[in-house]
């Protein structure tokens, strides 16, 4: 296992609340809702789920040096997230497959078994989207995921989608990068409110 | 080659601005030990980028000063690095030769000639980079064949034609064996070479209108007077400031140890200011050779 000082970018020597601030600022560098439907979520989920190991490890081993100390839970809400991301909606079981192929990246087998579906439903037209996507079509991504979010309006997932091809919502930028964008800043608050919905939702 | 790919300077620290410079002249010296004196004037801003990125993951190389045959006297700072820079040496002759060659295949026995020329002063760097990135060479061969004849047919699909020059850009990093490290660098190319070409399809807008030559958003959109509508242009925007999203989220997953606000720089501010010059007509690359989509009809 690495070094945990080293994964979170921080001195052996820092308090515990510079660390708490460097975790907070990787996890929203690597945030699922950053990595959703990218094809390279699996390496995102895993790079986060390194960041919480480290972290729970600091603050374990400092818990148990001082006496009384406090103890952080990790906040396995993160982890979890990206299991759960996609697994809603899957109304029958071909979609499923589908989408399972799709977390594998193995995106032809995925639309050949798209293509032989009968209906042509919402769902269908978000997948048709999501390979797209991954394969980095953004002209024809955006152009199913305004198909679903038309013939289902109010779907999160649809709408999620429909908003990283809109270049309004953007992942992680360093804090001086930011341009003064105000559309941009609305966008990411939304989708944080969104996502804290999920991860309420998830039962936890 | 385009020349798109380039820093926001004013927003470069100091020290980044002289990596960034290092960088180039690396890349222009290696070009010039391994491919000869004249493979120097292929080095171009998109290719040093490729130099940054495929050294940020390893341990920073020496720096050096070397002479610079653009100067007429003193030397400049620049990455000593023989095989970090083989691989973006390579692929820049590789490139560059095989644009030629579709030049030629274009154009006319008179337009045709300049191609031609140049065709057989790189003859000999193209044969030493293709036997040292075979694979690379056979790809980006059948890329600008499959390329030529979407152009051809007049496709309206803007993700097909610029797929088909993304994926010779993304294979710039395929001899990497770690997929931890090959995926997202592939990842950052494919998208930059996306933003390529559609940038330098909006660049040419206008020329291929007057003209009549094959440009994907002619096709794609309805441009009037060799300009997109607004809301068009907006929607050419949100696609581009995408693939700026997906390159900056698959740059914020390779394990960088060097190099990282410069190529953060270059994704997240210079892409968008590139594209916002092209947009309003200012950009001016002074590079040489250009991949344009000049093919009559």
């Amino acid at each position: 296992m690495k070094d945990p000082y080293e994964v979170l970018g921080v001195s052996r020597t820092a308090s515990d609340s510079e660390i708490k601030a460097a975790y907070r600022e990787l996890v929203k560098k690597y945030h699922p809702d950053n990595y959703a439907n990218n094809p390279l979520a699996d390496l995102a989920s895993e790079k986060m789920k390194e960041i919480n190991e480290a972290y729970d490890s600091i603050t374990k081993a400092r818990a148990g040096q001082s006496a009384g100390g406090y103890q952080t839970n990790s906040q396995s809400g993160y982890q979890s997230a990206y299991q759960n991301y996609g697994s809603q909606n899957a109304r029958n079981s071909n979609y499923a497959q589908i989408r399972s192929y799709i977390n594998a990246n193995q995106l032809d087998m995925a639309e050949s078994y798209l293509n032989t579906a009968a209906e042509r439903d919402a769902e269908w037209y978000y997948l048709k989207g999501v390979i797209a996507y991954r394969r980095g079509w953004l002209d024809e991504a955006r152009q199913h995921y305004q198909t679903a979010c038309a013939m289902m309006p109010g779907n999160y997932e649809y709408q999620n989608a429909l908003r990283t091809v809109q270049g309004g919502y953007t992942p992680y930028r360093q804090t001086n990068y930011q341009n003064n964008n105000m559309d941009a800043a609305c966008d990411i608050c939304n989708t944080l409110l969104c996502l804290n919905c999920l991860c309420g939702g998830c039962g936890r | 080659m385009f020349g798109y790919v380039r820093p926001r300077r004013d927003q470069l620290e100091e020290a980044e601005l002289e990596a960034y410079q290092a960088a180039y002249c690396g890349l222009c010296r290696a070009l010039g030990k391994r491919y000869g004196f004249l493979a120097r004037f292929l080095v171009n801003y998109d290719m040093c980028f490729l130099s940054l990125l495929r050294s940020s993951v390893k341990e920073p190389a020496r720096e050096a000063r070397c002479w610079c045959p653009a100067r007429v006297c003193g030397k400049k700072n620049c990455v000593l690095d023989p095989e970090g820079y083989e691989v973006p040496a390579a692929c820049t002759v590789i490139l560059c030769y095989e644009k030629l060659r579709d030049n030629v295949r274009d154009e006319g026995f008179f337009k045709g000639l300049p191609a031609r020329l140049l065709r057989l002063v790189y003859h000999r760097a193209y044969g030493r980079a293709a036997r040292r990135l075979p694979d690379f060479a056979a790809l980006t061969a059948r890329q600008l064949a499959a390329l030529g004849e979407l152009e051809a047919a007049q496709s309206p699909s803007i993700d097909a034609v610029a797929d088909a020059f993304a994926r010779i850009t993304a294979a710039c990093a395929a001899d990497l064996e770690d997929p931890a490290l090959r995926r997202p660098m592939e990842q950052v190319l494919y998208q930059t070479g996306r933003f390529l070409y559609l940038a330098d399809a909006l660049d040419d807008l206008k020329e291929d209108c007057a003209k009549g030559n094959y440009n994907p958003l002619r096709f794609r959109f309805t441009p009037e007077n060799g300009a997109l509508r607004p809301e068009d242009e907006a929607y050419l925007t949100q696609l581009t400031d995408s693939s700026v999203n997906l390159a900056g989220a698959a740059l914020a997953l390779l394990p960088l140890r060097a190099h990282e606000a410069l190529l953060e720089n270059i994704v997240y501010l210079g892409f968008p200011s590139v594209f916002s010059l092209v947009k309003a007509g200012k950009f001016n690359s002074r590079d040489q050779i250009r991949f344009t989509k000049e093919k009559n009809k």
